[in-house]
C-alpha cells in the first residue's frame, strides 16, 4: 500500500504545468467545435 | 464526431512535427476560455444533457444556439493571434449566419435527411420541424443561403453517415490547423530557426 501511494505520487510529481495546459486547451477546442459546428447524424431518431 | 477526428488529427500532426523538428510541443495560448465553457452551457442543456436534451421549446433551443455562437465568435476576437483561429471563426460565422436565417437552426433538406433517417421515421417529420438537435427540415427553396447549410455528406457506403455544412469543414480545418501548428505562427518559426543558426 505504502509503495502505491509513493508511485501515486511519483506520478503525480511528473505531471507538470504544461499537461495540464494541454489538458484544457484541448477540452477548450473540444468544447469550441461541439458548440459551433453542426453536423447532424440524426442521432435522436431511428438510423437508416 | 467528424470534428474530434479533426482535433485528434492536428494533435498527431502536431506531435508528429515537433518530434521531426526535435524540439517540445507547445501549446496554442488560448485566451479567455471560459467563454467556451459558457457559450457551451445551454448546448448541454439542449443536445446532451439526458435530463433536458430535447424538451427545450424551439424559441429557447434556438436563441441558445445563437447566444452560444456570439460568445464563441468573442472567443476568436480574443484570440485571433493563434493560427487557426481565423478558420474556426469564418466557420462559426457561416453557421451562425445561415442558423441565424433560418429561424435558430441549421437547415437541412429531406434529400440529405433522408441519407441519414429511416424513409418511415423521416416521413412522419413535416417541412419546417427540428430535426436532431439543431437542424431544421426545409425544402431548398424554402432555405436562406442553402449553401451554407447541412448539405455534404461523406461518400455511400462510408460507416458514420452524417450531415455537415461548409462553416463546419471550416470549423474542422481550423481545429486541425491550430493543433498542427503547436501555437506558433509562421513568424515566431521563422525567428526560432534563426536563433537556431
Amino acid at each position: 500500500m505504502k509503495n502505491q501511494l509513493a508511485k501515486l505520487f511519483m506520478l503525480s510529481q511528473k505531471v507538470n504545468r504544461q499537461h495540464i495546459q494541454v489538458v484544457f486547451m484541448l477540452l477548450t477546442l473540444v468544447l469550441f467545435v461541439l458548440g459551433a459546428s453542426a453536423p447532424d447524424d440524426a442521432g435522436v431518431l431511428p438510423r437508416r | 464526431m467528424i470534428l474530434l477526428v479533426a482535433i485528434l488529427a492536428g494533435l498527431a500532426a502536431g506531435l508528429f512535427l515537433a518530434l521531426i523538428q526535435k524540439r517540445s510541443w507547445t501549446v496554442p495560448p488560448l485566451k479567455q476560455a471560459w467563454l467556451v465553457v459558457v457559450a457551451f452551457i445551454p448546448q448541454f442543456i439542449n443536445s446532451y444533457l439526458p435530463a433536458t436534451r430535447g424538451r427545450l421549446s424551439n424559441d429557447w433551443a434556438a436563441a441558445g444556439l445563437i447566444f452560444s455562437q456570439i460568445l464563441l465568435l468573442v472567443f476568436c476576437w480574443f484570440n485571433r493571434q493563434v493560427p487557426g483561429v481565423w478558420l474556426l471563426a469564418l466557420g462559426l460565422v457561416c453557421n451562425m449566419v445561415v442558423i441565424a436565417l433560418n429561424g435558430g437552426f441549421m437547415p437541412i433538406s429531406p434529400q440529405t435527411a433522408g441519407r441519414l433517417a429511416a424513409p418511415d421515421i423521416l416521413a412522419r417529420i413535416p417541412i419546417g420541424e427540428r430535426f436532431g438537435y439543431k437542424d431544421i427540415l426545409l425544402l431548398p427553396d424554402q432555405t436562406r443561403l442553402a449553401w451554407l447549410s447541412d448539405i455534404l455528406l461523406p461518400p455511400r457506403g462510408f460507416p458514420y453517415q452524417v450531415a455537415f455544412s461548409p462553416g463546419d469543414v471550416c470549423i474542422a480545418a481550423g481545429a486541425f490547423w491550430c493543433l498542427a501548428s503547436q501555437g506558433k505562427t509562421p513568424d515566431t518559426n521563422r525567428s526560432e530557426r534563426l536563433k537556431g543558426t
